[in-house]
């Protein structure tokens, strides 16, 4: 006999429907807004280009823009922290020394995976001559 | 020109679908994917406004925000993995402390 998935009524729903409620809520404010006329981007000049002298402070583009020479500094010096940060938290210790994580070769996983059976056999194997 | 209400639409639409994702599921890897879909709404609007009034700047500053979604995903999952290595699972509940 199959069975049909059953929604159980209850305040742990008010979570999703609290999500729901504010799409309703935004949506009403947004389609009932009014907006200026649309300017457009000029029909000449390329969009990409602007782009690329607006990241570094150059008044070539043929779009107006702001500089963002500082913006992109700051971002950065952000990814290199936050790349230093995930190899910092990434990191494993053992025995008061710092482990990269896997720099095994996954050789504790597949250890704890075939009981410690086989991995003696396979270290013999791959170790000899051939 | 599509009229600049529909692309809001779709970004509230987008980061509703976000804020549901943080408000109903436990597992980490969730939680960051639904944040990185709030972050993108936010750069729907900035990429919108940008074609509507002609200024290249929320473009320019959409790229930025890109960059830095990238960075707080890498801490992210290394916040993920060493929430693995403590409780054997990526339950974002069980971790209620600030030391274990």
């Amino acid at each position: 006999m199959t069975t049909k998935p059953k929604l159980r009524v209850g305040s742990h729903l008010l979570p999703g429907l609290a999500a729901v409620a504010l799409f309703v809520v935004i949506a009403v404010a947004v389609l009932r807004a009014s907006f200026g006329d649309p300017q457009g981007f000029p029909s000449d000049g390329s969009i990409t280009a602007s782009i690329g002298y607006a990241m570094f402070n150059l008044d070539m583009g043929a779009v107006p823009g702001e500089g963002f020479l500082v913006a992109f500094i700051v971002i950065a010096i952000a990814l290199d922290a936050a790349l230093d940060g995930s190899i910092l938290l990434a990191k494993r210790e053992e025995e008061g020394s710092a482990v990269a994580l896997l720099a095994d070769g996954g050789r504790q996983v597949h250890e704890r995976l075939t009981d410690g059976t086989e991995s003696d056999s396979d270290a013999d194997d791959d170790g000899g001559d051939h | 020109m599509v009229p600049v209400q529909w692309y809001l639409l779709l970004a509230t639409a987008v980061f509703c679908i976000g804020l549901f994702g943080i408000l109903t599921r436990k597992n980490a890897l969730l939680f960051l994917m639904s944040v990185e879909l709030m972050l993108n709404a936010a750069n729907i609007n900035l990429v919108a406004f940008s074609a509507y009034w002609g200024n290249i700047t929320g473009q320019t500053f959409s790229l930025f925000t890109m960059a830095l979604a990238a960075a707080e995903v890498a801490v992210g999952i290394g916040i993920i993995l060493v929430l693995y290595r403590n409780f054997d699972d990526v339950d974002v509940t069980l971790a209620k402390g600030m030391r274990w």
